[in-house]
């Protein structure tokens, strides 16, 4: 590995000389023979931004031989997080409002202070959005876009530093692997899985884009037949909530590893089951929100999700279908809220559904009244069906 | 409604398909894998065949077209042949076929939801099939 002068892994840790040879003096920035290498200034910086933070030499020289400082030198692999480029300067080159992009920055997730110190690659990033609206995208429909996107990558890249955290960084500490050599060993393996995430996203990312083209422009298309009289923003669906019943009292008595695999295992039989113009929306814990632009089709999926799901704990399965608000990628209003109050009453292994459903279902199921019931939040009784396969 | 011209057709055409899901690379192990023995009845055909995974020195997949079979099935589906040819396409979804009654089922079903994801390569490939030998099989 190049050696570096310490002049250079000063420059590098944002410190003086004099500083980084006390730290290796004092134990806390580890160097191998003695030299300064690309790992060790980047452990330099590591511990400088601890320091800052108010952290004591005596804690970070500790951190520093268990090797909890090691993930430092990955800090590399991303350069130029931070730039020269101000809100104005930005707003100039893309030809946006510095307001629009004050709200596109927000929207994604990034934090404010960052406006002043923009980089190339976020520059880029305005450049694109603003070729996104001059093509013609409405903006009301764009600033959800992005509200989506930041929240989805946010995600995935949380996940992705803390599973390599868990499942690489962690297993070699607790081998003692020397901070350096774990510091290089993470790097290598880092800097090789890096360059193939992106396009796993996009290839993934396509084939999405291709499905929801394939099943809900057709969905899509029949629900806008009779939606002429919906306000823009609204659609008409069908919204199921599931859960498992008596899942607090089994992780209580089973322990949370074998309620999650519980869990994990329901809401994949979901996944894989689900007719294809339904998706799962979100997961609560052990509760999964579905929306279908059928609500014929969704019910019967229901029922018959049920006949296969003997075993305790059973799902309890709530419909209701009406107009929706769509935005940023969920289904929000007042008809979501009485699918899941309808889901909430139901029992295990049961299927409560509303009257809208009833009215729109196939000649498949029969629904046995149970009454009106007075939900929660909801100042009318609501009546109640319970779902279930028709005698042959 | 796509219809097998004759039972010897749609015999055949099954044969292809568990073919294609025990040669396939990763369908076939997986299948194995999971070990579920299943029992498949065409009620408009009145026939039956009977899938389990291989063993030592078997193709990943076995079957047999009779219920005279050395094993015992975990799970049992009663389908028309349309249903099945369906089903292989991609064209019908098992759990709302159940609730339609398009599909009875019996034994360990939930077993049977786990290779739903494992077996769903075939739909491309055996629409490929039909597409080019039984065009008036494609749903």
């Amino acid at each position: 590995m190049t050696e570096l002068s310490l002049s250079e892994a000063a420059r590098r840790a944002g410190v003086s000389p004099a500083t980084l040879r006390r730290w290796v003096a004092e134990g806390v920035v580890p160097l191998q023979d003695g030299r300064w290498t690309a790992p060790a200034a980047a452990h330099a910086r590591l511990v400088a931004r601890l320091r800052r933070r108010g952290h004591s030499l005596a804690a970070l020289k500790a951190a520093s031989a268990s090797g909890r400082l090691a993930f430092g030198y990955m800090e590399d692999l991303f350069p130029g997080g931070a730039g020269e480029l101000s809100l104005q300067d930005a707003a100039d080159a893309t030809g946006l409002e510095p307001a629009l992009v004050e709200r596109i920055w927000s929207l994604v997730g990034f934090p404010s202070h960052a406006l002043e110190r923009m980089s190339p690659d976020d520059l880029q990033l305005l450049r694109d959005c603003a070729a996104v609206l001059a093509a013609g995208f409405p903006l009301v429909a764009f600033l959800q876009l992005v509200r989506v996107y930041g929240q989805a990558l946010a995600q995935v890249a949380d996940a992705e530093v803390r599973l390599f955290h868990l499942y690489v960084h962690e297993p070699l500490i607790r081998e003692g692997v020397p901070g350096l050599e774990m510091a290089e060993e993470m790097e290598g393996l880092a800097r090789e899985l890096l360059p193939l995430a992106t396009p796993i996203l996009e290839r993934i990312h396509r084939r999405y884009l291709r499905h929801f083209l394939e099943q809900d422009v057709i969905g899509h298309m029949e629900a806008d037949l009779d939606a002429s009289d919906l306000d823009l923003g609204r659609l008409r669906v069908a919204i199921a909530f599931a859960d498992l019943a008596g899942y607090t009292r089994l992780t209580e008595e089973e322990g949370e590893e074998l309620a999650i695999g519980i869990v994990e295992s329901f809401v994949e039989a979901v996944e894989v089951t689900l007719p294809d113009d339904a998706r799962v929306i979100k997961t609560i814990g052990d509760e999964v929100m579905i929306v279908g632009s059928d609500p014929r089709a969704l019910t019967d999926w229901a029922v018959g999700f049920q006949t296969l799901m003997t075993e305790r704990p059973r799902p309890r399965i709530g419909i209701h279908s009406g107009e929706t608000i769509y935005r940023d990628g969920d289904y929000y209003g007042r008809e979501v809220n009485l699918a899941a109050r309808v889901a909430a009453r139901s029992a295990g292994g049961e299927v409560l559904v509303t009257r809208p459903v009833v009215e729109g279902a196939g000649p498949y199921l029969e629904f046995d009244l149970i009454g009106e019931v007075r939900l929660k939040g909801f100042s009318r009784p609501t009546e109640l069906f319970v779902a279930r396969v028709a005698p042959d | 409604m796509a219809e097998f011209d004759s039972p010897k057709e749609f015999r055949q055409v099954m044969d292809r398909v568990f073919t294609l899901m025990s040669e396939d690379a990763e369908m076939g192990p997986a299948l194995r894998d999971a070990d579920v023995p299943q029992r498949f009845e065409f009620s408009d055909l009145d026939a039956v065949v009977n899938v389990r995974a291989g063993g030592e020195g078997e193709d990943n997949l076995v079957w047999e077209w009779t219920d005279d079979v050395a094993w015992e099935p975990k799970v049992r589906m009663t389908m028309s042949s349309e249903t099945a040819n369906r089903y292989f396409q991609g064209k019908e979804n098992v759990v709302v076929a159940i609730a339609r009654r398009r599909i009875k089922t019996g034994g360990d079903v939930k077993a049977a939801l786990a290779l739903i994801p494992i077996t769903k390569p075939v739909y491309a490939q055996y629409r490929e099939v039909l597409a080019v030998e039984y065009p008036h099989l494609l749903a």
